[in-house]
This record gives structure tokens, C-alpha cells and sequence, in this order.
């Protein structure tokens, strides 16, 4: 009986321990992009990744990364254990003390005093700094795998070999090395999975344009999660289970040698298969940093471009790299506004940027854009009238930004689960669906749909009308069953909520998954958002900028990014190209006059209004 | 007496502010065994790691074969040692350990293969090439660490409390082993030890120490049966250390009573100690010794009888082939030439100062 309850006990904390892991390798082989539903197995996400640069380059940096910091902390740690064994007692205490250190502090305060170092020393954020930062922090791991079994070994046996006519270092290498050298792989074992699996130091000390493949990971959950980080996770996490396993059976290794088990010297040596093992693991790790070692060397003709995640299909770089030899540095931002805080922080990082209409307002207003080299964008000339237009409630003139993709917001329903017609906002407010509903979790598009209910502006600044709004949200808080950003999407895919207000871009991949899935923009109005792509006042590339932006203007160019984001095309050309006439001329992608006259942009509110808001938003989220 | 091999000048050396060796002189000669005994402390591993060039002396000179080798780095020097602990490379095959000293010296293989086989067998080791250190016994360990030593032929080898991990049985038959050893080599062996046993069997010349001082030195006989001081007495086998009185010459008062001795030159009535090995003490029937006494203990040791004898209010220990029962009422007398008369310092550090000239 006793011995059951252990065992069921023992089975409970093991899964535990080991559930998230498992549930996430048996995702990586859904071949449905929802998490909610199985769609049978595949490797295709497995595949996806081997051709997916942006994800292969971060496993390059990583590896390289682990590869370089795991050689250099291993030399300087071992280097300074025999200096301080060499110490007097109480100096190696406290130096043993003051070494620890770095490894008990919060890695956040590591990472954020390195950043604040190299920030001091105008040292440039990047590669370089994430490398120094690792050896920073792998050191200590090094020093804690070999300095106790430095301490085991005998001080006589070095001081034998130099009895017996060696040199200083070579008796060190014939003599200590050899019984330290389990210890010194171990630690270095240790570094290796450290840096590997660092997130939190990488992430302050990498500047922009640079990712390993944790702080891509991060990037990608923000925007919500590709399956193919599913199966990249999958791969990390037996790779870091291969490395501990090698590391444990190192010391049993030397365990076995100390204790004499090894009668003569052919037994203890490793066997041809380990050995092919060991060289063929090296040779990957080795060969693989080669294969990619291209992308640290800096270019000078390269162009920082940032956007949105998943808002781009990859293949586009590569076609404009090859056309132009200038080297895109992609990076991807969260949401609009640390986009802002970013460019704020560091005005000079990025060439090109693609944020939504009142966000070019808010930099232009802040001299943050420079006008647009109309010459060096002549396919501008695709980009349909209409939406020069509407470009024009935040860029007057049309001189700083080319739209992108554009879009409405409305409600994603389920039609099995809701029988009204879904007409009006007022449904998000029926207690019937209550626990059914999803809210965006954005202060613009939340105040926007109890604004455009009540028949307001959505760009209201009227204190009355927002308080009135603001009490609606709290009012409808215990109705929602989630506020979410990308989530929406999946979890309408799954059947786990009727109602979502969504973007329209998102609808056609949704239905694609769910076909009893429809989209519906309200009768009171919503917002259309245009998204441009607009070059930094500082950039340091503008004539690669405006390439940039002339080369996505391209139809056949646009239509490929189309098939990738499923937002709508302002580009006529393009949309012309779509094969599929359902898609071509689908009300959700390119809704009727009826409907856009109905919806409004967002302009900028101004610091006041941000502050405003953003005010009102603290309330609703708190429910006072 | 042979030619003088290493001389050591003036040495001193301390470690962490503590003084270990101070102002010592020492010189010792080709082809002898020469042991620095002496408790743990004393400093006798101290001038032993000097000699090999492990430790560099505050101040002082180390001479080898009439040349300076003061600054010169231990590989350079032309001795060897065996370390207390073997010190072997554990990760390396007996051969292998045995065979690195002549690999650096660049030795042609034939005459490193030879080297091994002969320094095996010199140290009754032969059929054990291939074996791994960590598989040998602590003696057999401590061959392979002697081995991988004469194969360099030194002129001098440095023993470090070698046979100190060794059970008593291995060690006694080592300390033959040793003998054998230094006599088929024909150099020199400076070994370092406590055990006082271990010093008298198998040394030429024994340099005891105590505190950073010689205290004394001399062949084994010398040591044992002349001790200068009490150190000496007391760590040399088992002694009658006695309080006494130099009345005058060749006179000295022993607890109350007077003894003849062949001791001069001390002054008239001054403090000494008088040393007395237990072998020494003659048991007598009552009438016919010196002091009267009782026997409170006897013990058969094998060889001899161990007794304890209450005379003039001091515990004497005598050492007998003849037994007197416990309780018996005896006589002590000692032979003149068997009483050691020493001086007797005042206090500890003037002891150990004392002798050191």
C-alpha cells in the first residue's frame, strides 16, 4: 500500500515536472496551427525551421555565442582556480566569495549593469557585447566545476613533474591537467548549456539587430507563437538534456579513475564509437557556426529594418538581398508602442520602420521621420488612390510614408455559437455570451469599440465620453473571458470563445481553419488602420531605405506578402495578381464603400490624450 | 670522511610571519643516508623542499657540488625526490610515469625501455609496466614513485616521509628495501621522517631538529647514545630524564645521591639533566646498588622485561633480560660511562637555541 503511494506520489511530481515539456513536443508535431486542435502529425514545422534564416541565423548566433564564451570562460576560469589555490587561505576565501558572486545575482541586475557598462564605454551593442557579457557571467560556472576538484588533487604531482625536469607549463599540462580536465569539461559543459539557455543578460546587451535564439523565441511569443518555435524549443531542450547527460557521464568517468577501477590503461579509454560520437557532435557544432559565421561579419552597406512580427514573408529579404547586395538586419517588435520606446531610447537604430497611422503621426510630430525621396520610389504609382487618401489623416501631405496593409476591425463570430445577427457592438454586452467573449488588449481598439457603440468619435478626447465609455468597459469586464492580442485568432480556431473583435486580416487564415467562423463589421462604425512604411529621421542607409520601400511596392512583391500576412493589399497592381477571385474580391479583405465610410482611422491624440487614455485604461483593467 | 655534496648557508625561511627555519647551516656529504628527524613542525620538510628547489629560503645559500643553485627552478636541478603521497600521474601506465623524466630529457627509446625494465626490477616490480596507478597497493604505489625517481640518475634523492602511509609491516620491510637500494645506487639519500626508528635503522647520519634548529647531529649511535639535550633524549627511543646536580667533575648528585660519571667540564654545583636509558639501569638485590627501590610494574616485552622501579621519589624505567617480580624490594646502580650529563636551559627557546652553533 505504502510502496503504491510512493510511486503514485513519485508519478505526480514527475508530471509535473515534465507536463509543459512534453505538451509542447507533442505541439511541435500538430500539423494544425491552433493549439486547440489536432490536425494530425506532421515534421513540417520540423522542416519549416531549416528554412527559415531569421531563426537559423539566431541558432548560429547562439551556438557561436555558447561556443567562443564556453572556450574563453573555461581558459580564464581554470587559469584563475590555480591562481587561487596558489593564495593564502583567507585571500582565496574572500576572492572564492566575491567570484560567486555574479552567479546568486538576479540576472537582471547582471544584464542591466552590463548594458549600463557598455552604454558608459560607448562600446556598440551587439554581437561583441553579448559575447563579453556571457564570459562574464560563465566564468563562475567554470570556477564551481573545477576549483573543488583542484582542490582534491595533489600539489605533489606537479611539483613531481617539475622534480622530474619539466617546465613549469608543461608539468601543469602532463601533470594537473589531465586529472582536472573532467572537472575543466564539466564546467565548460555547464557554460555551454548557461550561455545556451540565457535569456534575461542576452536580452539587455544585445542592441538591435542581433537575436539568439531565446530573446527570438521571446519576440515570437509576444506576437504569438509559430509552431515552429514548438519544435525549436523541442530541439533545445534535448539538446541541453544530451549536454547534462555528457556532463554527468564525464564525472562518472572520473569517479571510476579515482577509485582505482581501472586495472590497466586500455580500460579506461573511450571506446571508438564514443570517440566518433564525441568528434561527430563537435564537427556539427563546428561546422554549423562556420556555415553561418558569415552574418557577424558587418557589412557597410546593410539596412535595420523593423516591423511588426510575422509581417513579412522571409523570402522577400533573400530576393531583395540577392537584387540589391545590400544585408537586411530584420528585426520584430511587440506592439506599437515599445516600437516607440525603442526609437525613443535609440533614434538612430533602424532605417525603416512600419507603424500604424496615428503612431506616423505621433512621429512626424516628433521629428523622428524624414520625408520620403519620391524619385527612388517610383512604384509608389501602385499604391491605390483611395489610400493615399485615407493615408492623408496623419500624413498631410503624403511625403513620409507608403502604405502597407491596411485593415478594419470588427467581431470574429462562431455561427454555431451565436444565433443573434451580429450587427452591433451591443452583443459584446449580452449577458448571454457571457465568458464567450474576447476583448483586444490594446487601449485604442478597446476605447474604440465602446466609443463607436455609443456613437461617438474614436478619436474623442471629450472627457465625458470617455468616462462614459470607460464605465461600459468595467460594466462588460465580467462578460470577457480573456483581453488578448494574437490569442484571438487560435482561440476562435478552437471553438473557445463565440465572439472576438479581431482584425480583418486575420479573418481568411481563421476561416481557412474554421469555416464556421464569419466576420462582420459593425453598423455603428470601427477604425481602418492603415500600416506604412516610413524611413527614420537619423537613419543611417535612407538611399537602401527608399530601395526598400520601392522594392515592396512592387506587385508581384506585394502579392507575396499578401499570401503571407493575409492583410489586405493597398497595392491595386497586386490585388489585381490574386488568383483566387473569392479572395480577390472577398468583402472581409476589401470591404465595400458602405462599410469603410463608417470607419474612421486613428489620429494622433497628443500627449494629453495618450495620457488620458491610457488613464481610463488603468481603470477598466482595475475595475475602480 | 667522502666529499661534501650540498651545503646549506644560513638559511631561514618563515610562512606566514611564522618563523620555520632559522639561520640554519647544514652539509652533507657524498654517498650517505642522511635522515632529518624530527617532530612535525620542526622544519625538516621545510629544508628538505630548499634542497629540491620547491621553496626558495628568505635568505641563505644552497650549495650543490660547490655551485650556487639558490635561484636554480627545480627541473633544473640534478636530484630527484619521492613524495609522502606518491605523487604519481594517475592518468598515466606505471611505464608511462616511470618514462616521463627521460622523454624530456629526449631519450632514445631503446634506452627508455631498458631504463624501465631495470628500475622495475630494482624496485621488485617487474611484469607491472601496463598496470594504472590507481590500481596498486600504497607500497607498490610508492616503488613506482621510487622507480620513476633513479631512472633519472640523480646524484642526490630527496624522500619525503616516503613510507608514511605504509602499515607497519610494509614499512619495516621497505626501510631494507631502502637500504638495499641506496647501496646498489651509491648516491645519496637525504629522507625525511619522524619516526625515530625508522631514522636509527637505516641512516649514515641523522640530523635531528626541533623549531627551525639542528639540535643535533651524528651517526645513529652517536644520537642515541649521547644525546646533547633533552629534546634529543626524549625523542630518541625511551630515557631517564633526570634533574640533577654537577657537584664537580666527574661527580654528579642524582636525586639526593651522588653517582661517578665520566662527565667534565660543567662547573661545580650547577644545574644539569642527566639522560639514563632503561637498558642502562642495573637492577641489584636490595644491599648490594646505589638507591634503594621497589618495583611497581613489570611487563614481558618478548626480548626483555619492562619495569618501572619507585626510587627517591622519581619513576625510573628500566629495561632487563632479568625479571624483578612487581613489588620487589631492589637496588639501582648505573655504570659511570652509561650516564649522559647534559646542560639544562632555562627555557624552551633557549633550548632549542641552546645546542644550534
Amino acid at each position: 500500500m505504502r510502496s503504491k503511494i510512493e510511486k503514485l506520489y513519485m508519478g505526480i511530481i514527475l508530471l509535473f515536472m515534465y507536463a509543459p515539456i512534453l505538451t509542447l513536443i507533442v505541439l511541435s508535431f500538430n500539423s494544425s496551427k491552433s493549439r486547440a486542435r489536432w490536425g494530425g502529425f506532421t515534421f513540417k514545422w520540423y522542416i519549416n525551421l531549416v528554412h527559415d534564416n531569421s531563426v537559423l541565423n539566431a541558432l548560429a548566433n547562439t551556438l557561436i555565442i555558447a561556443l567562443i564564451s564556453t572556450i574563453a570562460a573555461t581558459i580564464i576560469g581554470t587559469i584563475t582556480c590555480v591562481g587561487i589555490m596558489g593564495l593564502k587561505r583567507r585571500s582565496r576565501t574572500v576572492l572564492m566569495g566575491v567570484t560567486n558572486i555574479p552567479m546568486i545575482n538576479a540576472d537582471i541586475v547582471t544584464g542591466i549593469s552590463l548594458m549600463l557598462l557598455f552604454k558608459v564605454m560607448h562600446f556598440e551593442t551587439g554581437f561583441g557585447t553579448v559575447l563579453i557579457a556571457h564570459i562574464t557571467f560563465n566564468i563562475p560556472y567554470v570556477m564551481l566545476a573545477v576549483l573543488p576538484s583542484l582542490r582534491t588533487i595533489n600539489p605533489n604531482i606537479y611539483e613531481a613533474a617539475l622534480d622530474l625536469g619539466a617546465k613549469p607549463f608543461y608539468a601543469f599540462r602532463k601533470s594537473v591537467l589531465p586529472d582536472l580536465a573532467p572537472s575543466v569539461l564539466a564546467g565548460a559543459l555547464m557554460a555551454f548549456t548557461m550561455s545556451i539557455d540565457d535569456f534575461i543578460i542576452t536580452y539587455f546587451t544585445k542592441g538591435s539587430g542581433f537575436d539568439t535564439l531565446s530573446t527570438k523565441i521571446y519576440n515570437e511569443v509576444k506576437r504569438g507563437i509559430q509552431p515552429e518555435i514548438y519544435a525549436l524549443s523541442s530541439i533545445i531542450f534535448l539538446a541541453v538534456i544530451l549536454l547534462l547527460a555528457a556532463s554527468s557521464y564525464i564525472k562518472h568517468r572520473q569517479n571510476s579513475l579515482k577509485k582505482g577501477k581501472y586495472l590497466y590503461k586500455a580500460d579506461r579509454k573511450i571506446s571508438r564509437g564514443q570517440a566518433v560520437a564525441l568528434a561527430a557532435a563537435s564537427a556539427f557544432i563546428v561546422i554549423l557556426a562556420m556555415y553561418f559565421g558569415g552574418v557577424f561579419t558587418r557589412k557597410n552597406n546593410q539596412l535595420f529594418v523593423y516591423n511588426a512580427g510575422e509581417y513579412l514573408d522571409p523570402e522577400v529579404i533573400e530576393m531583395f538581398e540577392a537584387e540589391t547586395g545590400i544585408e537586411v538586419v530584420y528585426d520584430e517588435f511587440e506592439t506599437l508602442e515599445i516600437m516607440y520606446a525603442k526609437m525613443v531610447q535609440d533614434d538612430g537604430a533602424y532605417d525603416v520602420i512600419c507603424p500604424s497611422d496615428y503612431m506616423i503621426a505621433k512621429m512626424i510630430e516628433n521629428g523622428m521621420l524624414q520625408e520620403l525621396d519620391l524619385d527612388q520610389i517610383p512604384n509608389r504609382k501602385n499604391i491605390g488612390e483611395q489610400y493615399m487618401e485615407a493615408s492623408r489623416s496623419f500624413d498631410p501631405d503624403n511625403t513620409y510614408s507608403v502604405p502597407y496593409c491596411w485593415g478594419t476591425v470588427g467581431i470574429l463570430y462562431n455561427k454555431t455559437m451565436v444565433d443573434d445577427p451580429v450587427n452591433s457592438w451591443d452583443i459584446l454586452w449580452d449577458e448571454k455570451y457571457s465568458g464567450q467573449i474576447l476583448m483586444q488588449d490594446s487601449i485604442r481598439d478597446a476605447f474604440m469599440v465602446a466609443l463607436k457603440r455609443r456613437g461617438f468619435s474614436l478619436n474623442t478626447k471629450d472627457p465625458g465620453e470617455l468616462e462614459l465609455a470607460t464605465e461600459d468597459l468595467i460594466a462588460q469586464r465580467p462578460l470577457v473571458q480573456a483581453y488578448v492580442i494574437d490569442q484571438a485568432r487560435d482561440k476562435m480556431i478552437g471553438g473557445e470563445a463565440a465572439l472576438a473583435v479581431t482584425y480583418s486580416g486575420e479573418v481568411l487564415y481563421a476561416q481557412n481553419e474554421n469555416p464556421d467562423l464569419e466576420y462582420s463589421v459593425p453598423d455603428e462604425g470601427s477604425n481602418v488602420w492603415i500600416d506604412s512604411w516610413v524611413v527614420t529621421k537619423k537613419a543611417k542607409n535612407p538611399e537602401a531605405a527608399m530601395k526598400w520601400i520601392d522594392f515592396l511596392c512592387r506587385p508581384e512583391i506585394a502579392l507575396m506578402n499578401f499570401d503571407f500576412v493575409t492583410y489586405s493589399t493597398p497595392n491595386t497592381k497586386a490585388r489585381e495578381l490574386i488568383e483566387d477571385e473569392n479572395v480577390r474580391n472577398s468583402e472581409v479583405a476589401y470591404p465595400g464603400n458602405d462599410i469603410l465610410k463608417r470607419c474612421d482611422a486613428y489620429s494622433y491624440l497628443g500627449e494629453d490624450g495618450d495620457l488620458l487614455y491610457s488613464n481610463m485604461w488603468k481603470k477598466v483593467k482595475s475595475g475602480i | 670522511m667522502s666529499k661534501e655534496l650540498i651545503r646549506l648557508e644560513h638559511i631561514s625561511k618563515s610562512f606566514d610571519g611564522e618563523l620555520i627555519l632559522d639561520d640554519l647551516d647544514l652539509v652533507i656529504h657524498e654517498n650517505e643516508f642522511v635522515t632529518l628527524l624530527g617532530p612535525s613542525g620542526c622544519g625538516k620538510t621545510t629544508t628538505l623542499r630548499i634542497i629540491g628547489g620547491f621553496e626558495k629560503p628568505d635568505s641563505g645559500r644552497v650549495f650543490f657540488d660547490g655551485m650556487d643553485i639558490t635561484g636554480l627552478a627545480a627541473n633544473r636541478r640534478q636530484l630527484n625526490t619521492v613524495f609522502q603521497k606518491y605523487a604519481l600521474f594517475t592518468h598515466m601506465d606505471v611505464a608511462e610515469n616511470i618514462a616521463f623524466g627521460l622523454k624530456i630529457k629526449n631519450k632514445p627509446r631503446d634506452y627508455i625501455e631498458e631504463k624501465i625494465h631495470y628500475a622495475l626490477k630494482l624496485v621488485n616490480l617487474e611484469g607491472y609496466e601496463h598496470r594504472m596507478p590507481g590500481s596498486l597497493s600504497g607500497g607498490q604505489q610508492q616503488r613506482v614513485a621510487i622507480a620513476r625517481a633513479i631512472v633519472n640518475e640523480p646524484k642526490v634523492l630527496l624522500l619525503d616521509e616516503p613510507l608514511g602511509a605504509l602499515d607497519l609491516k610494509l614499512r619495516q620491510d621497505m626501510q631494507y628495501e631502502l637500504i638495499r637500494l641506496k647501496n646498489e645506487l651509491g648516491i645519496t639519500f637525504i629522507y625525511v621522517t619522524h619516526d625515530q626508528e625508522e631514522a636509527l635503522t637505516m641512516s649514515d647520519h641523522i640530523v635531528v631538529m626541533n623549531q627551525g634548529y639542528i639540535q643535533q647531529e651524528g651517526t645513529p649511535e652517536d644520537i642515541y647514545n649521547e644525546p646533547e639535550n633533552a629534546f634529543v633524549a626524549d625523542f630518541i627511543g625511551d630515557s631517564n630524564i633526570i634533574r640533577a646536580t654537577m657537584v664537580r667533575d666527574e661527580l654528579v648528585n642524582i636525586l639526593g645521591t651522588d653517582f661517578v660519571c665520566v662527565d667534565k667540564g660543567f662547573g661545580e654545583n650547577k644545574p644539569v639533566d642527566v639522560v639514563i636509558r632503561p637498558e642502562d639501569v642495573e637492577l641489584v638485590p636490595r644491599g648490594q646498588g646505589i638507591i634503594p627501590g621497589k618495583v611497581t610494574h613489570a611487563i614481558f616485552k618478548g626480548v626483555h622485561y619492562e619495569m618501572e622501579v619507585e626510587a627517591s621519589g622519581y619513576e625510573w624505567q628500566v629495561d632487563s633480560t632479568r625479571l624483578f617480580e612487581a613489588g620487589s624490594e631492589v637496588d639501582i646502580q648505573v655504570d659511570p660511562f652509561n650516564i649522559q650529563v647534559m646542560n639544562r636551559p632555562e627555557s624552551e627557546d633557549e633550548e632549542a637555541m641552546a645546542i644550534d652553533v
